[in-house]
């Protein structure tokens, strides 16, 4: 407070002062330079914790993981999920939700074909069914839903689809396409 | 004066660092005058409005309820969600040139009078130190004092009080995020339950003690970018507080003179400091316009009382502009307030119809994803979806409607959609049209009329078809 600021120049007749800076300025800037060294040290020297790219391939890892486990699907696999009650819950979630509108809501059929009569369109077997589901009929209007809906909502909403076969739901569409094969 | 030597202080130095680079704390004396109580009373009301956001209701909702984590904003009895972004663009042109504009005309009335640091630190921080530590004199005498036990107990019990006001404001913020409710029954249930938002509350509380206890008025010196910017928003006709050099200086205290001898020539300013002592920022107003100056008045009223002592007229330290302190006409309307008026005027406008124009549900008609149409027995069919979004605080029915010029079969699964506040479905909608009647593509439109505010949204979208075309 008491001695006069250092005068560092002027120019244009103003007056740049040199004052001591604060010192919990100083102290942040000390700070973060001690903490810099610390942290390639850290990351970069000692690599005690993996560093951003490090974290990037543990995820890319997991994420790679977790579409290994996710295997394609198959009739088996299907016929397997038409046995969990969990998947068919679900499936009939996203059927209500996306389905049903044109299907009816108990699959009897609106603008879409009837799902409970036993004849068929485009294929019986789960595989056949999941490919509409997934892939869609572009020409009938029936949208591609894997990329909406993710493949495990598909496989889901084809399990439920599985159950309705034969359920004959009244007031349904006339049937369409072939009887079921065998 | 003060039993610690003071140097007066000085334009080219921090008052609140010592030479050593040390902080300085700034004890400012207690005024009493017009703009202290008057600045008292501003500060009650903007404390009681911040308690209140939250509390009172609007329309079903708090005040104001900034729900980030569902990206659900209820703001006076709007409803809003994350598609409403773009209004916020409107919402901080107005508030910043609005700033602009009353910076151009009443200076820095917004810092002294207004802001949160301001409100706080003069209507909760420095009374509370008032209160353990004493008057001006009396906390400058401790802060030298040695450690006894006397006053470790009063230090903590001090620091006490700021950590429960402290944690109080905090509370009051979070509440703004998470409703009142929400906060009553998150503080019931204890940490472990809601970790991120006990987190946030400490981490705020943590930053409000240490600023409102030390860091003080070097936030406004120092970090603000809005004092910093003085110098480029405010021209020589804003309203500054400034000191009348012409009828101050020279400045002395009166003195008696012998008979015989001439009185040297006096200035209303009889020196007595207590415009420097009053300083919160730790300046000497006299020294001019700086940057430090939060233009909060203390100094004025601490003047005008020693001017009406000394029986000379009030008004040596006082609300003027830099051409006003020079004796000239201070002009208010200039170039500068005209434009930056009309900015504010337009940014306004702007925001205005943003918020008057919001029809309180969203409807979009999207063409259907695959073939743009379907020939079938004949018929030539169309699919698109609709995307529903209520945005009304409460709940409703939107009903479709479909008119189409040509005669249709429509299919909408369901014309009645109930939907809480802030839902959203989607609707599958089909147009299908005899082939022979498709000559051309024609226009038919989509109408959703919103039960809970009576607002109707018409859509127009064409019918695709083979038409040869």
């Amino acid at each position: 407070m008491s001695e006069k600021a250092r005068l560092h120049y002027i120019y244009d007749g103003i007056e740049e002062h040199d004052n001591r800076l604060p010192n919990w300025w100083l102290f942040i800037l000390w700070t973060t330079i001690v903490f810099s060294a610390g942290y390639w040290f850290w990351y970069h020297i000692a690599e005690l914790a993996p560093g951003q790219l490090g974290e990037y391939r543990g995820e890319a890892a997991e994420v790679a993981k977790r579409n290994a486990d996710n295997k394609p699907a198959s009739n088996e696999m299907l016929l397997a999920l038409v046995k969990d009650p969990g998947t068919v819950g679900n499936g009939k979630a996203v059927f209500q939700a996306n389905c049903a509108s044109c299907h009816g809501a108990q699959g009897q059929g609106l603008i879409g074909p009837n799902l409970t009569d036993g004849f068929w369109l485009h294929g019986s077997k789960p595989m056949d069914i999941h490919k509409v589901v997934a892939e869609g009929v572009v020409a009938k209007g029936m949208p591609a839903w894997e990329r909406t809906l993710g493949a495990e909502r598909v496989r889901a909403a084809v399990a439920y689809v599985l159950t309705l076969k034969g359920t004959h739901a009244p007031g349904g569409k006339a049937p369409q396409g072939e009887p079921e094969q065998p | 004066m003060s039993a610690a030597p003071q140097n007066s202080p000085r334009i080219d130095q921090l008052s609140s660092i010592r030479a050593d680079g040390s902080r300085l704390a700034i004890h400012p004396s207690d005024v009493q005058g017009r703009f202290i109580t008057r600045r008292r009373l501003l500060f009650a009301v903007l404390m009681a409005i911040y308690v209140a956001l939250p509390l009172v209701q609007v329309g079903g909702h708090p005040a104001v309820h900034l729900d980030v984590a569902a990206r659900r904003f209820y703001l006076f009895g709007g409803t809003y969600n994350a598609q409403d972004f773009w209004r916020v663009l409107f919402l901080v042109t107005s508030m910043g040139f609005g700033l602009l504009f009353v910076t151009a005309w009443l200076g820095r009335v917004w810092c002294g009078w207004a802001c949160p640091q301001t409100v706080f630190l003069e209507g909760v921080y420095r009374p509370i130190e008032r209160f353990f530590d004493g008057p001006r004199e009396r906390r400058l005498k401790l802060s030298g004092s040695p450690w006894t036990p006397g006053r470790v107990v009063r230090a903590g019990l001090k620091h006490g009080a700021y950590l429960g006001v402290s944690l109080l404001i905090s509370h009051a913020a979070l509440s703004l995020f998470v409703s009142a409710g929400g906060l009553v029954s998150m503080v019931a249930a204890g940490p472990t339950v809601s970790p991120v938002a006990f987190a946030w509350a400490m981490a705020v509380t943590g930053a409000l003690y240490f600023n409102f206890a030390w860091f003080r008025e070097q936030l406004c010196v120092v970090v603000c970018p809005y004092g910093r910017l003085q110098s480029a928003m405010q021209d020589r006709d804003s309203l500054i507080i400034g000191y009348d050099v012409k009828r101050g200086e020279p400045r002395g205290r009166m003195l008696k003179v012998k008979l015989g001898e001439v009185a040297p020539p006096r200035g209303d300013c009889v020196d007595c400091r207590r415009c420097v002592m009053a300083c919160p920022t730790g300046i000497d107003i006299r020294n001019g316009l700086q940057m430090d100056c939060l233009a909060c008045a203390q100094c004025v009223d601490a003047c005008d009382d020693v001017m009406d002592k000394v029986g000379r007229p009030r008004g040596l330290i006082r609300y003027d502009s830099l051409n006003g302190l020079d004796g000239q006409k201070r002009r208010v309307l200039r170039p500068r307030l005209v434009l930056y008026g009309a900015l504010m005027v337009a940014a306004f406008t702007g925001l205005a119809l943003s918020l008057v124009q919001r029809v309180p549900f969203e409807a979009n008609l999207l063409r259907f994803q695959g073939m743009p149409y379907l020939i079938e027995e004949g018929t030539v069919r169309n699919q698109f979806e609709l995307h529903l979004v209520n945005k009304n605080p409460s709940e409703t029915t939107l009903t479709i409607r479909v008119d189409s010029p040509v005669p249709a079969q429509v299919v909408v699964p369901q014309a009645e959609v109930k939907l809480a506040s802030l839902e959203s479905f989607r609707v599958p909608l089909f147009l299908t049209v005899q082939r022979e009647r498709v000559t051309a593509p024609f226009v038919f439109t989509v109408e959703v009329k919103d039960s809970a505010s009576g607002e109707v949204k018409r859509m127009e979208a064409r019918f695709l078809g083979p038409t040869g075309g």
